[in-house]
């Protein structure tokens, strides 16, 4: 849900630099997959197949490529070290543009055709909330890399798709990681700002005000506002005069330099508190100072060591800007690499059961457990500070 | 915090009232809503803004290159698209939708040019705020309430007390009496046009500063209409005033009801006026031109 919007706003926002930079950026083996798949079953000392999903084409390719893109390099890698299992591993990667059908569609194929033991993708909730109905028919496990709503892997009733799994945190996740933070810094009374039009921020606002208050935390002001209002002075008036520690503000960038100036403005000197809605490199100028010192939450990019040398090998094969996909593209396949390693058995049925009992997987953007109940990540946060123009990596948060 | 919320609401509706002052000046002419003139204001920050960033102008210069951008689209709506209407004795509707289709095809062309992202002015007044009291007013609102002031100021002045003004105020009466004696309808429509599209540009860069420049900021024009219909259609400080009380209603709603109300009684408030005064605070003789 929260990525979506993001991208929907960043990719208005670089539709044409994206729609010029696809052409160039297209993955070998490009939109039907790393190398042909062929119809049979698949044996020992056959490759073991592994699929991809997202958008290859469209609005949203450079997403999508850059995870396939990701998944060919680490592949590459793995191969060269002697496979695993003493097997090759081969990336089919197929297009689903984005869309529901065409991504059910695309894992279908995966399955029936090219016979996977696995497939990765994608980035969208709205297409992997249909393809986790069908995982569970086909029982080939599936682990969506961006997608952050709730259904992706249990359905409306709070029923698990067995099948389903998922590499980012959630938006409540977050909000509960976040009231914990703040907590551990030391503040003890706090406001929050919810952008009531809009199911990520009510989401994350809930879980952050249900566990900061359980924490010990008092909430002195929860206000309401739309975002397009542009002018959020009213409840901000009433936030300042009940003079809380902290600010928690899950909104999206834009809205949140608004936010942060017209606070400063009236007076606000607490500490602003936000959510990987943030996370833009041009909030820090957008909001002119208003946000210096503020922290918040989100994937930690290529911030981490080992994500940053990969991002530089990355960079050095394909010759193109560097996309976070890539990183879910690559954690997707060492995780699926780490359950057939550990159960010595590339059968879609043992990787789903050895998937559900992850204790410990470390991947590029950090470490983490899986709920069995829920297929949720618990992973670590990436803390970032906002300075000047620049936001900061500031360090993990378990 | 009542009068806290009071100040936020005057400078809300301070920049509400330089666009509803354009609707009602081109209303009291032609007797239609431009409905192109929020797009206007988004003109005059993105004529700003580029001035600034691309050309590299010092503010004061760009903001000058902006109102006289706003002003200049403003004149080109009506030489190349109302006046033609006119020419062809089309029914005063057809200027509205001529209008509207503006408004949606500068919205486009900007996101085509620019795209829709969030572009902001190089910090020209860093943000602080005077406080008196319990009370903060940010020094930009001060600023942007000084020069929203000042402006329509002048341009009250320039309608009542010049000999322009009289030739606009006559072509608002009566606009074939006023040719018969020797008024250059034309001319005055192009003045008012430009003067209009003038306080558009200062709106829009005072709104850019306040709240970024983006395609469909001119959305905001749709309050700024309302304000106008409220203070009287065609009526200039009928306008201002019903910019100033919508601009405070909104933030009152907002502050002490729910913030999901605030459009909902701004649009309930056009609709009562149109049910139960139709000329609105100020207005006279609406029924002539509706």
């Amino acid at each position: 849900m929260m990525l979506k919007r993001t991208m929907a706003a960043a990719l208005t926002l670089s539709v044409m630099f994206a729609a010029a930079g696809c052409g160039n950026s297209t993955a070998p083996g490009g939109g039907n997959g790393g190398s042909g798949g062929s119809g049979q079953p698949a044996v020992a000392g056959d490759p073991i197949r592994i699929g991809y999903v997202s958008a290859l084409s469209g609005d949203t390719a450079l997403w999508g490529q850059a995870g396939l893109n990701g998944m060919l390099l680490t592949a590459e890698k793995i191969n060269a070290d002697g496979g695993v299992l003493g097997r090759q591993i081969e990336i089919v990667g197929l297009d689903g543009r984005g869309d529901p059908q065409d991504s059910v569609n695309a894992y279908n194929k995966l399955v029936d055709e090219n016979k996977v033991v696995a497939v990765v993708g994608t980035n969208f909730s709205s297409c992997n909330i249909p393809m986790a109905s069908v995982a569970d028919q086909k029982k080939v496990p599936l682990i969506a890399t961006a997608a952050s709503n709730e259904l992706v892997t249990v359905d409306e009733s709070g029923k698990l798709h067995p099948y389903s799994f998922r590499l980012c945190f959630i938006d409540s996740f977050q909000g509960t990681k976040m009231a914990e933070y703040v907590l551990n810094k030391g503040y003890k009374t706090a406001a929050i700002i919810v952008n009531q039009g809009d199911s990520y921020s009510t989401g994350v606002a809930d879980f952050t005000v249900k566990a900061f208050t359980a924490g010990g935390g008092a909430i002195v002001a929860n206000e309401a506002a739309n975002s397009g209002d542009n002018d959020y002075r009213a409840q901000l008036t009433k936030i300042v005069q009940a003079k809380p520690e902290a600010l928690f503000v899950p909104w999206i960038y834009s809205d949140v330099a608004l936010i942060a100036k017209q606070a400063k403005e009236l007076g606000f000197e607490g500490q602003m508190v936000g959510f990987d809605g943030w996370d833009s490199y041009e909030l820090g100028t957008m909001a002119e100072g208003a946000l210096e010192g503020a922290f918040f939450c989100t994937r930690p990019g290529f911030s981490l060591p080992e994500a940053k040398a990969y991002g530089e090998e990355y960079q050095a094969k394909y010759n193109i800007g560097l996309e976070g996909e890539c990183l879910f593209g690559n954690d997707g396949l060492m995780w699926i690499v780490q359950c057939i390693n550990e159960t010595g058995s590339a059968d879609p049925q043992a990787i789903r059961d050895a998937l559900e009992n992850t204790t410990f997987f470390k991947g590029l953007i950090g470490e983490m457990s899986i709920d069995p109940a829920t297929h949720n990540p618990v992973r670590e946060l990436a803390i970032f500070e906002i300075k000047g123009a620049d936001n900061v990596f500031i360090e993990m948060f378990k | 915090m009542f009068l806290q919320q009071l100040i936020n609401g005057i400078s809300v509706g301070g920049v509400y009232a330089l666009i509803a002052s354009g609707y009602a000046l081109i209303y009291s002419l032609l007797g239609f809503s431009n409905w192109a003139h929020g797009e206007v204001c988004m003109v005059g920050a993105y004529v700003a803004l580029m001035s600034v960033s691309a050309l590299v102008l010092p503010f004061p210069l760009a903001a000058l290159a902006g109102i006289g951008g706003a002003a200049l689209i403003s004149l080109f709506n009506e030489r190349f698209l109302y006046r033609r209407i006119r020419e062809n004795k089309s029914p005063t509707m057809f200027l509205m939708i001529a209008a509207m289709g503006l408004s949606t095809v500068f919205q486009n062309g900007v996101m085509l040019l620019f795209g829709s992202k969030f572009q902001m002015f190089p910090t020209v007044i860093p943000i602080t705020s005077i406080s008196a009291g319990n009370i903060r007013i940010g020094v930009l609102d001060v600023m942007s309430l000084a020069i929203s002031a000042a402006a329509l100021i002048v341009m009250e002045f320039l309608i009542q007390h010049t000999k322009f003004g009289l030739g606009v105020r006559s072509v608002a009466s009566n606009s074939y009496t006023a040719s018969l004696l020797g008024v250059n309808v034309d001319k005055m429509l192009a003045a008012v046009f430009i003067l209009a599209g003038a306080l558009a540009g200062v709106a829009g860069i005072l709104l850019g500063l306040k709240y970024n420049v983006f395609p469909t900021m001119g959305n905001v024009g749709l309050k700024a209409f309302i304000a106008s219909v409220f203070g009287g259609l065609g009526s200039v400080r009928g306008a201002i005033l019903g910019a100033l009380i919508i601009g405070v209603a909104e933030i009152m709603v907002a502050g002490y009801l729910n913030s999901s109300l605030r459009d909902l009684i701004t649009f309930s408030l056009l609709i009562a006026t149109l049910l139960i005064k139709p000329s609105g605070l100020m207005g006279i003789h609406v029924e002539e031109k509706a």
